[in-house]
C-alpha cells in the first residue's frame, strides 16, 4: 500500500524500480550454473543492495578507548572480562547471525524455562567468583566494582540483573542496612555464596508506594520470644516479590510492629520461606504473579503469611528491637525519622536503576545509529543511489539529540554513583533528592529513547533478536518499581519547597543541591539569540538556572495561596501538581547539565573536548527546546525559533562523529544485535538453511 | 647488483601461476621458513597485486619443508634493535601486522597448507585467511610469552574466538596443538592427509572461482576426519574453561593449583610450571589483550598489538623480550631473568602502559590499509 502510494505520487520512483528489476533479473539470468550440482547458488548481490560496513567509511576523529573511558568512569577491564566471560559460554545462548556472535536470551521460550535459564547464569557467574565480596567486602573500590558487574550483566538481560538486584541489593542491603552485627555474621558470606536466596517483600497488593500503610501485622509472643506475622486480609498479601515464585529460601518482610495493642510503625523481619529443597515452609502461601510484559526470568510472586512464627532475633534491629519480655525500645524517637531510615537500601535499587536505564539507552542508540549508517531510503534524483538515513536531517534530528541526552545522563550517572559510594549521614537528603530525580529521569528517557530507535530501525526493531524494541517491555517496569517515578519527582519538588522555605526562614543562602545559584541576581536572556551565545555553556546553564529558580518561587507561592486559603501544606502540594512537575523537571534538567558540563572541564583541550562541547550544548539546547521556556515567557517567540534552528545545526556537525559516540559506549558488538551489522547477511538465504 | 638482491629476496617467496590461482611457497626452510622482513614486504606486494587482477580467483599460502612457517624472523630482529634502534623493530611488526590485517580483510579466499610447523607470525600469515588445511604434520603455536613478548600478528583477534576458554590457554602457555587439535577449536577448517595434498592443489588450481562455497567443497573432497589423541588437551576444556576464564594471571594459576588439590594431574602441573617460567609481563599484558581482542574487530586488536609491540620493542617498561630472545634464540642457555621476575611485582599500571600510545615524536598508530575500494567477501565484513 505505502509503496505504491509512493509510486503514484513520484513517478522517477517507479521508473528506477522497473529498471533496478531489470537489473536483477537479467543478472539472476545470466549467471552461470555452479560448477557442482549439489551446490546451490549464493544469491549475487551485485545488482542488489551491498552492506558497507560503517567502519571502512566513517572515521573517528578523537579516541573512542578515552571516551569510553570518561562514560563508563571505572573498571573498564572488569566490565570486558565480565563480556568475555557470558559471550564465551553456551549459558549465554550465542547465536551466529551474519557471521558475528551474540548473545541474548532466548524470549521465546516459556517463563518457567526462562526462570531456569537466568538461575543456570547465576551458577556460572557466582562459580566464576563474579559475586566475591559483594557483600563481605567493604570499601569505595568494592562497591565500584560491583556496580561495573552490576551494569555489564545488566547489558545480557534485565532479568539476570534484577534477580541479583534483589538477592544482593535489596535482601542482603537490607541485612546490611538494617541488621547488626549478629545478622550480619550470620547471614552475608551465606548470601553471597548463595548457600540461601533472598528475596524482599515490602510491597503489597494494597499498597506500594506508601509504605507506611502496608497491612502484613506483627506481635510478639512473650511466652516463647517469637514475633508472630500475619497477613490480615486480601490486599495485605505481599506482591510482585522477585524470587519468591520459585527460588528464594528466605524473605525481608516488611510488617506493622503492634506491640501491647500500640502500633510502632513498619519494621523488618526475616522469615524462611522454603526449606533447602524448595518445599514451601508452614504457615506460608505462595502464588506465581503470572507472564508479565517483561522481566519473565523473574520469578514475581505472590505471599501470604498465617501467623508465622519467627525468633525474637530475626527482627532487623539496627534503629528499633523488642526485648525478650516484650518491651519496644528505639534509638530514633521520632517515627518518621525512623521510616526514613529503613527506605535506606531502596537508594541503592535507584542508584542501579537510573544507571542501568543509561546503559539501555546506550544499547538501543548503537543499534539504531549503526543501522542508519548502512541503511539507504529514497533517492533524491532518479538513477542516483538512495540516501543513507542519517544523512536525512531528520533523521540526525530524531537520533543525534538522543545521543546527546545519554551521554549528558551518562556523566550525571556517575557522579550519582560517586555520591553514594562516598555517602555520610549529612550526605543522606542530596543522595535522596538526587537518586530519585534521575531515577524517574533516566528511566523515562530511557523508554523514549527506546521507542524512537525502534522505530528508527522499522521493520527490523520489531524482530525481539534485534533487541531495540524487545527492550522497552523489558526496561518498562523501571518507571514504577523502587519508587513510582511520579511520586519520586513530586518528592523532588517537596524537598525543594523545604529548602526555600527553611532559607527564607533563617534568612540564610542556599547551599546544596546545586541550589547555590538562587544567591546570585537573577540570570538575564538576551533578547536576540545568536549562535555563538546559543553555544554559550554560560548562556545554557543561566537558562537552566532562570527556569528552576522562578519556577521554584511559583511553586512556593502557589502553595502558601492555597495554604493561605485554610487547606493544608498536603492539600496545597497536590492542588500544585502542574508547578510541582514543572519544577522538578527544571531541577532535573539543571542538575544533569551541570555534571556534562564537570566532566567536559575536566578535559585537556582537544578533539574529545571539542566533541564533548558540541553534544553538551545540544543537551542544553533541547532542554531550552522545552515547552516551560515558553510557557512561563523565560523565551521570546523569536528566540524559540533560534534555539530550534541551532539544533539542527548542531546535529549535522555531530552527524560525521555519529559512529565514534557509540562506538564510545565500549558495548561489545555481541551484545548489540544483526541489524547493527551485516542485516543482509543475517537474514540470507543461507541462513535460513540452518 | 640490484637486480641480484631482489631476486634474492624473490627466493624467499616462490611463486606459481596456475590459471586462476596463485600457488606462494615460503621458501627459507632452514630456517624454518621463519618471516624475514624482505618476505613480508614481498607478500604484502603480490597480496595487493592480486587484489587488483581479475585473473587470480585464489590465492595458495604454503612452506618449503617441515615448516609453514615459524613464526617472525626475531633473531634478526633482535640484531638490528641491539643496535638501540627500536624503530627498526617497529618497521618489521608494521609491515607484518599490515599484511595481517590484508589477510583478514582480503577480498578474495586464501587457502594456507599447513603441513609442518606455524608458530607465532606463521599463524598471523594463515588463521585470519579463509581456509586453513592442517595435517598430520602441523603443529601450531603460540610461543611468545617464554620469549617476553605476548602473541601478536592479530592472535587476540582469533585466540579470544577459540571456543571457551581455549584462546587463553593457547596465547599464555605456548602449548602445542596437531592438527586434529588445531581442526576440532577452529584454527583449521580442514584436515587432509598430507599424501593427498598434491592432488588438492591440483583441484583447487582448476576451480576459477572465488566463491567460498565451492573452493570448501572442493576441499572437503579431500578431507578426513582425524580423531583426537588420548591424550589430547582439547579433552579437558572443562579445566581450562574453569581456570583461564579467572580474571588474573595469578587467579589463573590458583585455580589450576586448586584443581591438582583433588586429584593429581600431568598435565595441570606441567602447565603451572609452564606458566611460572614465562614473562610474568608478557603473561599479564597477554592475558589482557585476548581479553580485550574478544570484544573488537580484527583492525583494532592489531591497531592495539602494534602499540604493545613498539613498547615491547622500545623496551622502556620491560626488557624482558631481549632477555628471552638471548636465552632461547641466542645463547640458548634457556634461562631467562625475567625482569619484574613475579607477577605481582607487575602492577596494573606497568600493564597499562603497553597499551598507551608511544609519547615519542615521529610515532603514529598503525595505519590499516582502505579495504572500502574493494567488495570485500561476507566473511571478511564480519571481522571489521
Amino acid at each position: 500500500m505505502k509503496e505504491k502510494k509512493n509510486e503514484e505520487e513520484h513517478p522517477s520512483f517507479s521508473m528506477d524500480r522497473a529498471f533496478q528489476r531489470t537489473k536483477i533479473l537479467t543478472n539472476h539470468l545470466l549467471q552461470s550454473s555452479p560448477s557442482s550440482p549439489a551446490q546451490i547458488p549464493s544469491l549475487s548481490s551485485n545488482a542488489c543492495l551491498d552492506y558497507s560496513p560503517p567502519e571502512l567509511s566513517e572515521g573517528y576523529a578523537f579516541d573512542i578507548k578515552e571516551m569510553r573511558q570518561l562514560l563508563d568512569g571505572h573498571h573498564v577491564a572488569d566490565r570486558d572480562w565480565l563480556f568475555g566471560m557470558m559471550m564465551q559460554s553456551k549459558l549465554f545462548n550465542p547465536r551466529v547471525r551474519g557471521g558475528k556472535v551474540f548473545v541474548s536470551p532466548d524470549y521465546n521460550q516459556s517463563m518457567e524455562q526462562q526462570r531456569e535459564m537466568t538461575w543456570k547464569r547465576i551458577v556460572y557467574l557466582l562459580e566464576r567468583g563474579v559475586f566475591k565480596g559483594w557483600l563481605t567486602e567493604k570499601g569505595e573500590e568494592a562497591e565500584m566494582r560491583k556496580f561495573a558487574y552490576f551494569e555489564a550483566v545488566g547489558l545480557f538481560d534485565h532479568s539476570i540483573a534484577i534477580k541479583l538486584g534483589v538477592h544482593f541489593f535489596l535482601w542482603g542491603g537490607a541485612i546490611q542496612f538494617f541488621g547488626t552485627k549478629h545478622h550480619h555474621d550470620k547471614w552475608l558470606r551465606d548470601t553471597e555464596n548463595y548457600l540461601i536466596k533472598g528475596c524482599f517483600a515490602m510491597t503489597e497488593l494494597g499498597h506500594g508506594s506508601n509504605v507506611r500503610g502496608i497491612e502484613t501485622v506483627t506481635t510478639y509472643d512473650s511466652n516463647t520470644g517469637e514475633f508472630v506475622i500475619n497477613t490480615p486480609c486480601e490486599s495485605a498479601q505481599k506482591y510482585w516479590i522477585g524470587g519468591a515464585a520459585n527460588h528464594a529460601t528466605h524473605t525481608i518482610v516488611f510488617s506493622q510492629l503492634n506491640i501491647n495493642g500500640t502500633n510502632q510503625g513498619v519494621h523488618a523481619f526475616i522469615a524462611q520461606i522454603r526449606d533447602a529443597v524448595g518445599n514451601v515452609c508452614p504457615n506460608i502461601r505462595i502464588a506465581d504473579c503470572g507472564h508479565k510484559i517483561g522481566l519473565n526470568g523473574v520469578d514475581n510472586g505472590r505471599i501470604w503469611f498465617d501467623n508465622v512464627r519467627v525468633p525474637r532475633e530475626n527482627l532487623l534491629n539496627s534503629v528499633a528491637d523488642v526485648s525478650a519480655d516484650g518491651k519496644y525500645l528505639s534509638s530514633i524517637k521520632d517515627p518518621d525519622q525512623r521510616f526514613a531510615a529503613f527506605l535506606a537500601p531502596l537508594t541503592a535499587g535507584r542508584v542501579n536503576i537510573a544507571v542501568s536505564a543509561v546503559y539501555q539507552s546506550k544499547v538501543g542508540l548503537a543499534i539504531a545509529i549503526r543501522y542508519a549508517l548502512t541503511r539507504r531510503a529514497f533517492s533524491v534524483k532518479p538513477n542516483e543511489p538512495e540516501v543513507l538515513l542519517l544523512d536525512y536531517p531528520s533523521h540526525q534530528r530524531r537520533l543525534v539529540p538522543l545521543l546527546a541526552k545519554t551521554y549528558a545522563m551518562s556523566f550525571a550517572a556517575n557522579y550519582l554513583k560517586m555520591l553514594y559510594v562516598k555517602r555520610t549521614p549529612q550526605s543522606n537528603k542530596t543522595i535522596h533528592v538526587v537518586s530519585s530525580s534521575f531515577k524517574a529521569v533516566f528511566t523515562w528517557n530511557n523508554m523514549q529513547i527506546l521507542q524512537e530507535c525502534r522505530e528508527a530501525c522499522g521493520g527490523q526493531g520489531l524482530k525481539t533478536e534485534n533487541r531495540v524494541g524487545h527492550l522497552k517491555g523489558e526496561h518498562d517496569v523501571q518507571s514504577t518499581f523502587e519508587g513510582d517515578n511520579n511520586i519520586l519527582m513530586q518528592q523532588v519538588s517537596k524537598a525543594l519547597f523545604a529548602e526555600y522555605v527553611a532559607a527564607q526562614k533563617k534568612n540564610k543562602a542556599f547551599k546544596g543541591l546545586g541550589l547555590e545559584h538562587m544567591n546570585k541576581p537573577c540570570p538575564v536572556i538576551p533578547s536576540q539569540l545568536t549562535s555563538a551565545t546559543l553555544r554559550c555553556s554560560q548562556f545554557q546553564m543561566d537558562a537552566l538556572c532562570l527556569r528552576e529558580r522562578d519556577l521554584l518561587k511559583c511553586f512556593v507561592l502557589d502553595v502558601s495561596q492555597h495554604q493561605a486559603k485554610g487547606e493544608s501544606k498536603e492539600h496545597a502540594f497536590i492542588m500544585s501538581y502542574q508547578l510541582a512537575e514543572d519544577l522538578s523537571r527544571a531541577f532535573s534538567d539543571r542538575a544533569i547539565f551541570q555534571k556534562f558540563v564537570e566532566a567536559e572541564a575536566t578535559l585537556a583541550a582537544g578533539s574529545l573536548k571539542d566533541v564533548l562541547g558540541m553534544l553538551r550544548s545540544l543537551y542544553a539546547l533541547i532542554c531550552i527546546e522545552d515547552v516551560a521556556f515558553l510557557r512561563y515567557g523565560y523565551l521570546s517567540v523569536d528566540n524559540a525559533a533560534a534555539v530550534r534552528r541551532e539544533i539542527t545545526k548542531v546535529c549535522s556537525e555531530l552527524r560525521p562523529h555519529a559512529l565514534a559516540l557509540v562506538s564510545s559506549f565500549g558495548i561489545p558488538d555481541a551484545f548489540l544485535s544483526p541489524v547493527a551489522f551485516n542485516w543482509i547477511d543475517a537474514n540470507s538465504w543461507s541462513s535460513v538453511q540452518h | 647488483m640490484a637486480s641480484s638482491v631482489s631476486s634474492q629476496q624473490d627466493h624467499q617467496v616462490l611463486v606459481e601461476a596456475n590459471s586462476s590461482a596463485r600457488i606462494l611457497s615460503l621458501n627459507r626452510p632452514k630456517q624454518l621458513n621463519a618471516l624475514s622482513f624482505q618476505m613480508i614486504s614481498r607478500l604484502l606486494e603480490l597480496f595487493l597485486a592480486y587484489e587488483e587482477d581479475p585473473n587470480v580467483k585464489l590465492v595458495i599460502l604454503k612452506g618449503k619443508g617441515r615448516a609453514f612457517c615459524a613464526g617472525g624472523d626475531v633473531a634478526a630482529l633482535v640484531r638490528d634493535i641491539r643496535g638501540d634502534d627500536w624503530r627498526a623493530g617497529a618497521k618489521f611488526f608494521l609491515k607484518e601486522f599490515t599484511l595481517n590485517y590484508l589477510m583478514a580483510a582480503y577480498s578474495k579466499p586464501q587457502v594456507s597448507i599447513l603441513n609442518g610447523i606455524v608458530m607465532g607470525g606463521g599463524a598471523g600469515a594463515s588463521v585470519h585467511g579463509r581456509f586453513r588445511v592442517a595435517t598430520e604434520n602441523s603443529v601450531f603455536a603460540m610461543p611468545e610469552t617464554a620469549l617476553g613478548l605476548f602473541p601478536d600478528v592479530g592472535a587476540s583477534y582469533f585466540l579470544s574466538r577459540l571456543p571457551g576458554f581455549f584462546g587463553e590457554y593457547v596465547g599464555l602457555t605456548g602449548s602445542r596443538l596437531d592438527g586434529a587439535e588445531m581442526l576440532a577449536c577452529g584454527l583449521a577448517t580442514h584436515f587432509v592427509p598430507s599424501a593427498k595434498l598434491a592432488m588438492l592443489e591440483a583441484a583447487l588450481c582448476i576451480v576459477d572461482s572465488s566463491d567460498p562455497v565451492i573452493i570448501s567443497s572442493i576441499i572437503d573432497q579431500y578431507c578426513e576426519q582425524p580423531s583426537l589423541k588420548e591424550q589430547s588437551v582439547y579433552k579437558r576444556l572443562d579445566v581450562i574453561d574453569r581456570c583461564f576464564s579467572q580474571k588474573t594471571v595469578e587467579e589463573i594459576i590458583s585455580a589450576l593449583e586448586r584443581e591438582l588439590v583433588h586429584k593429581m594431574d600431568v598435565w595441570i602441573s606441567t602447565t603451572i610450571q609452564t606458566l611460572k617460567k614465562a614473562s610474568p609481563t608478557s603473561l599479564k599484558i597477554s592475558l589482557r589483550s585476548i581479553r580485550e581482542g574478544r570484544l573488537q574487530g580484527v583492525g583494532q586488536c592489531l591497531v592495539r598489538e602494534y602499540r604493545m609491540v613498539c613498547h615491547v620493542m622500545r623496551g622502556e617498561v620491560s626488557k624482558d623480550f631481549f632477555e628471552g630472545c638471548r636465552a632461547i634464540l641466542l645463547d640458548k642457555d634457556k634461562n631467562p631473568k625475567w625482569e619484574p621476575s613475579k607477577l605481582e611485582l607487575v602492577t596494573d599500571s606497568r600493564v597499562d602502559r603497553y597499551f598507551s600510545k608511544m609519547n615519542t615524536e615521529e610515532w603514529e598508530d598503525l595505519k590499516l590499509p582502505t579495504r572500502s575500494k574493494h567488495k570485500l567477501p561476507l566473511y571478511a565484513i564480519a571481522k571489521l
